[in-house]
């Protein structure tokens, strides 16, 4: 989701001036916080410092990748909860 | 300007060229690049045209005479789907150099790899992921890309090859 949002901000880029120059004078932050980021990425990415909006773009890109793969590793089960189904998971806790 | 993986830079890539895709609106294929340097984006007035000429050095190249409009210089006796795949390639070259372009760092970020960055751009801009994805999700099969998409055969199965292994999961 939000390496989609970063997707169409560079997409965006290239038409509308406006995301360069926001960058340029320093107000990237106003535009980021106009975006539906995580308050933790919000802040993140407001804060960046770039050379140029492709280098801030590319930087942007390690840190909503990093922030997405954090999350996957997030999502996945426990190996303590083992790989029974919750079904069969119930049933033995309810024998017990 | 900081030191930049091939992932990334074709990640940039792809987003510039959805940029433009999102600019001309089209949601099938073929994507009109031809329409798209006759008539570009008011911020690139005076970065996008297309001149026809009759050379046997090169298919197309940009150029931007001093103080005048850039254009494209294209072969005129190139195949349909080869001059559309040389007119966008080189349609990177124009966003360089443009003014925009330069605002936005884009001749430190890839000039280093113009030629694999100008054809990976141009894949992506005649063949975007999405576009392939309904293709596909419509039974679209690989042989028919090259027409679907008016883009060389050997462009189609490129991206039918990188949509698979790397599109889809991306």
């Amino acid at each position: 989701m939000s390496m989609e949002i970063l997707n169409k901000l560079v997409a965006r880029s290239i038409i509308d001036p406006g995301v360069v120059q926001a960058f340029s004078t320093g107000r990237i932050g106003e535009v980021i916080s106009e975006l539906d980021f995580s308050a933790e990425l919000c802040d993140r990415l407001s804060h960046i410092e770039a050379e140029s909006w492709a280098e801030y773009a590319v930087l942007a890109y390690r840190y909503v990748k990093a922030a997405e793969e954090r999350e996957v590793r997030i999502q996945l089960p426990s190996p303590l909860e083992g790989l029974l189904p919750d079904q069969k998971r119930a049933e033995d806790e309810q024998a017990a | 300007m900081i030191p930049i993986t091939r992932e990334e830079r074709q990640w940039f890539l792809r987003s510039l060229a959805q940029g433009l895709i999102d600019y001309l609106g089209v949601q099938e294929p073929p994507v009109p690049v031809e329409d798209l340097l006759k008539n570009p984006p008011p911020l690139y007035d005076s970065d996008f045209g297309v001149v026809d000429m009759y050379s046997n050095l090169w298919d197309a190249t940009f150029a931007r005479p001093p103080s005048q409009r850039g254009s494209i210089f294209v072969r005129i006796d190139l195949d349909p789907e080869e001059r559309r795949f040389a007119l966008a390639r080189e349609t990177l070259s124009a966003l360089i150099t443009s003014k925009q372009g330069r605002a936005m760092g884009l001749f430190d970020l890839l000039l280093p790899h113009l030629r694999e960055s100008a054809e990976y751009f141009a894949s992506h801009l005649l063949a975007p992921a999405t576009m392939l994805k309904a293709y596909h999700e419509q039974g679209g099969r690989a042989r028919g890309i090259s027409k679907t998409f008016a883009i060389p055969p050997f462009v189609a199965l490129q991206r039918w090859e990188d949509f698979h292994a790397i599109d889809q999961t991306s």
